[in-house]
């Protein structure tokens, strides 16, 4: 029997659904034991009945839901809703319906930042108004799924390695929810650390690694130790899937940008990044693009906009 | 002078050191020093060994202050764990500074175990600012306070 699916993407980039897409050959053999009922990447699916009908969104009941992105406006929280009543497991499927991902990061600025840069002050842009209709009232801020509606599994990732997104499917088709590994991402990298205190200041990644480019990434020195904002040990690791190789922009030798979320469920990144570093005695006072610590984690009212961080 | 957030009690937790500052809460019972009830204690060994996520979760779940209390610099028992500890408070503010929690709610203090009535007037001042500045806005019944209009 065939196990019914619907999917949605709120605020993300598609981005995962590309990596859904890329999972390939095993996501083909997957195909035929998925009943898939609604999932706008594939197929057209009205909401509303065009004739008049049911005023109410309109998706059908199915057992397994994946969401993709987090809620940022009231048409997005309203999808999320409806999915829970209608699905019996939800995933949150990606960092962004994890932890509030890329989008998130708005949460520093005002809505009124946004439209202006957006409509106004954006190169190449003709000067515009707000729009009035069509575009959903915003929330105060880029929700996680989890804050919103509750969810059964969390698959984060940006995007989730392919090879986790087959686990997921076909341990949710056995009746379970797989082990995704629990370890940061410095457990799987394979770069040679030369002891604590090598760092002594953190600088911007404008020059390359040192590093030898006919060389493994086993011969390279790691490059938290050379001085680069590498967010490795404060993320969960995953990102190379389970081919077993090193974390994938370790590979390309830049260090870790942080996408897969905290270690734990509910950690925080960049608490446990500047722990680290004011531990080993860095003046994080001055650190490079602090705020991009949270690049992957704003939501769960991490980040906060201004005005909310002075009035109350 | 009358509540600026009537009804609102402050919950203050205070993380002590075995060696000085919880030695100092035990005698501040001893010489029956008054100090307010807002006040829950949970001691460690060491001002440094209080995880900064420890602090976040604390206001996370809905306390209103957080106290971080050690020896005085330079008494420390582990010899340098409360100037750790100081180091790491910086790191502390500024994640706070991130979520919206107002800085007063956070403080690293000093007190040794002979300053029982320092650890009472710590604990004091920290209330009063607490009381003034009203409910961290992560408490779940924050919105049942509001400003007095008296004020």
């Amino acid at each position: 029997m065939s196990l019914t699916l619907c999917s949605e993407a709120l605020s993300g980039c598609s981005g995962c659904e590309m990596s859904l897409l890329n999972a390939g050959g095993s996501s083909l053999s997957l195909l035929d034991r998925f009943d898939i009922l609604h999932m706008p990447l594939l197929m057209d699916h009205k909401y509303f009945d065009s004739a008049g009908g049911a005023q109410e969104i309109d998706i059908p009941k199915a057992r397994l839901g994946l969401i993709t992105g987090g809620v940022r406006n009231e048409q997005q929280l309203r999808i999320a809703e409806i999915m829970r009543r209608q699905c019996d497991v939800i995933v949150a499927f990606g960092t962004c319906a994890a932890y509030g991902g890329i989008p998130a990061m708005m949460n520093l600025f005002e809505d009124e930042d946004l439209f202006r840069r957006y409509y106004r002050t954006a190169e190449g842009t003709d000067e515009a108004l707000n729009p009035s209709e069509v575009i959903p009232p915003f929330l105060e801020r880029t929700f996680a799924l989890d804050e919103k509606i509750a969810v059964d599994f969390i698959l984060p990732g940006c995007p989730p390695h392919p090879d986790f997104i087959t686990l997921t499917l076909e341990s949710i088709l056995e009746g379970k929810f797989p082990q995704l590994p629990l370890v940061s991402v410095c457990d799987c990298c394979p770069t040679k650390r030369e002891g604590k205190g090598s760092a002594q200041r953190i600088r911007r990644f404008l020059k390359n690694a040192r590093r030898q480019p006919d060389k493994p990434i086993s011969e390279m020195r790691c490059l938290l130790d050379q001085g680069l904002l590498c967010m490795g040990p404060v993320t969960l690791a995953g990102c190379a899937g389970m081919t077993g190789g090193p974390p994938r922009c370790i590979e390309a030798r830049v260090p870790c940008r942080g996408c897969h979320g905290p270690v734990r469920k509910g950690g925080s990144q960049i608490m446990d990044i500047l722990n680290g570093l004011v531990s080993n005695g860095i003046d994080t006072q001055n650190l490079p693009d602090r705020l991009s610590l949270l690049r992957f984690s704003g939501a769960h009212g991490r980040m906060n906009r201004r005005s909310a961080r002075n009035a109350h | 002078m009358p509540d600026i957030y009537p009804g609102f009690e402050p919950r203050i937790l205070a993380f002590t050191c075995n060696w000085c500052s919880y030695a100092a809460a035990d005698l501040a019972g001893a010489v029956r020093v008054q100090y307010p009830a807002s006040l829950l204690i949970i001691r460690v060994m060491c001002s440094v060994m209080v995880h900064p996520n420890l602090v976040i979760e604390a206001f996370e779940h809905g306390a209103d202050g957080v106290l971080l209390m050690g020896c005085h610099p330079g008494e420390c028992y582990y010899q340098d764990g409360n100037q750790k500890a100081k180091a790491r408070s910086v790191a502390i503010d500024e994640v706070l500074s991130l979520m919206g929690i107002e800085p007063e709610r956070f403080r690293l203090v000093w007190c040794s175990s002979a300053e029982a009535e320092g650890f009472a007037s710590l604990v004091r001042e920290t209330d009063e600012a607490l009381r003034a500045i009203g409910p961290c806005r992560r408490r779940r019944d924050a919105s049942n306070y509001s400003k007095s209009e008296l004020v």
